[in-house]
């Protein structure tokens, strides 16, 4: 019996070894497919990333309050020492808004009388939804955060996200209830944008830097430091004048932008689900806009 | 009879333990905790756990579980899906079958053979990354993650320490 055994195992052992050497091999073979898969943007890939976030959405959202409410915390004590100066450059900020108020009443009233005059047929207007950013960790090749709104709340894959800043990003993956940002700092971030005073038009391009660079500037553009860049709306995904940030170095003909945005502190953020397709005198065809989920 | 069950559940709750406690781990680390750049050079949690559990329990620690943590932690972080599953999985089929060397050495000596296996992994999945974007990465990111990774093992190797003696050692003694 012994005996019997001792041959079942001969035969057993290397055939159990044989399948363990396989199971590796398959799940090798698997990670390529899957990677392959992911890069070919299929949608199956995308509902299981967008399913699974949004299964451990609420558990991450409830983990990452408590870790703002500290972070809000160190920063009040911080402020504390600085609430001197800090009053000061806020009262001579307040006495330059306050000039920009008045002159904001002014266009607007001057506006609103030319509207009438020439009968404009007012659009559509520009709809939002804020969510609560719950992972940012993104890793060192992405540059992405999570947010705790989906589908749910209006949010579309393609729809633009702003902070109070400036542009953050765009919605990569809508799930019910969770979506992800690509931030754009990251590689496979491209947005057509515009100088705001020249009208020089570009590419902001992202390479997992914190500054991307301008793509694709027209030969002999004038692109000065300092020079504010917003997005253009061409391509209709982004709303128009949305600000992004100022050009930050001109190097050896690479340009880059600073954004304006910090996304080291990003906790809540604002997604544009529906926008005007005339926006800032930019006409964007309807059939450019992306086709929303209601 | 409901004790042996409720000793069945215990015990079998309790072997998943190294899996559970990674998958939590890699979900903690995804999370904003607004330091300045850290998001970008977070320390390689799976990869520690991973590199742990394949030394000190492999039994409990098999290839697929690996294979799964890497897609979790794919999903939760936004990296190219399948890139940690990899990864993980290769670090985990590498140290078992070296497992007979680490049986028994000094603390130092797994520090050292983790920092190496850190290295590779993180090579592995920076060349991975720039040809699946066929474009080039710059490579201080990944550089910095790996240094903070190998410098927080210490640190993640004694948690794991006790997470194993507070969840396997009832079953263990009693086998």
């Amino acid at each position: 019996m012994k005996h019997r055994a001792a041959s079942v195992a001969k035969v057993t052992v290397p055939i159990k070894a044989l399948l363990n050497r396989f199971a590796l091999l398959f799940l090798i073979l698997s990670t390529f497919a899957i990677m392959l898969l992911g890069k070919a943007e299929i949608v199956a890939v995308e509902r299981l990333r967008s399913g699974v976030v949004d299964i451990v959405a609420p558990i991450m959202d409830g983990l990452a309050r408590p870790i703002s409410t500290v972070s809000a915390g160190i920063d009040r004590v911080e402020n504390f020492f600085s609430v001197y100066e800090e009053n000061e450059s806020l009262r001579e900020q307040n006495a330059r808004l306050l000039e920009w108020h008045n002159a904001a009443l002014a266009l607007a009233a001057e506006n609103s009388t030319l509207r009438k005059i020439l009968n404009f047929v007012p659009e559509r207007g520009t709809s939002f939804s804020a969510a609560r950013v719950i992972g940012d960790s993104g890793g060192v090749f992405v540059r992405s955060v999570l947010i705790n709104g989906g589908v749910a709340s209006g949010i579309a894959r393609g729809d633009a996200v702003i902070s109070g800043e400036g542009l953050v990003g765009r919605v990569t993956e809508a799930g019910h209830q969770s979506a992800r940002i690509l931030l754009i700092t990251d590689l496979n971030s491209r947005v057509p944008v515009v100088s705001e005073k020249r009208r020089v038009r570009a590419i902001l391009s992202g390479d997992n830097s914190p500054a991307p660079k301008l793509a694709f500037p027209p030969p002999n553009a004038l692109f000065t430091l300092g020079d504010r860049i917003v997005t253009s709306g061409h391509g209709g995904v982004f709303p128009a004048g949305l600000p992004i940030g100022r050009i930050s170095s001109v190097e050896d003909g690479v340009i880059r932008v600073k954004p304006f945005t910090d996304f080291d502190q990003l906790e809540y953020v604002r997604i544009i689900t529906e926008f005007p397709g005339e926006v800032a005198g930019q006409i964007v065809p309807s059939t450019a806009r992306p086709s929303r989920m209601k | 009879m409901i004790n042996t069950a409720m000793q069945r559940l215990d015990r079998s709750v309790r072997l998943m333990g190294p899996f559970v406690v990674s998958i939590i781990l890699v979900m903690l680390s995804a999370l904003p905790v607004y330091v300045p750049g850290y998001g970008q050079i977070a320390v390689e949690v799976g990869l520690v756990t991973v590199f742990y559990w394949a030394i000190y329990r492999p039994d409990l620690f098999p290839v697929v579980a690996a294979f799964a943590l890497g897609l979790w932690q794919d999903i939760l972080v936004g990296s190219p899906i399948g890139l940690h599953a990899l990864t993980l999985l290769l670090v985990n089929w590498a140290i078992v079958s070296q497992r007979t060397f680490f049986h028994g050495k000094a603390f130092g000596v797994i520090w050292w053979s983790f920092s190496l296996v850190a290295v590779v992994a993180a090579v592995l999945s920076w060349t991975v990354v720039c040809v699946l974007n066929m474009t080039f990465i710059s490579p201080v990111a990944v550089l910095f993650q790996t240094l903070l990774t190998i410098g927080a093992f210490p640190f993640m190797a004694w948690f794991l320490a006790r997470v194993q003696h507070a969840i396997l050692r009832p079953i263990d003694t009693d086998v």
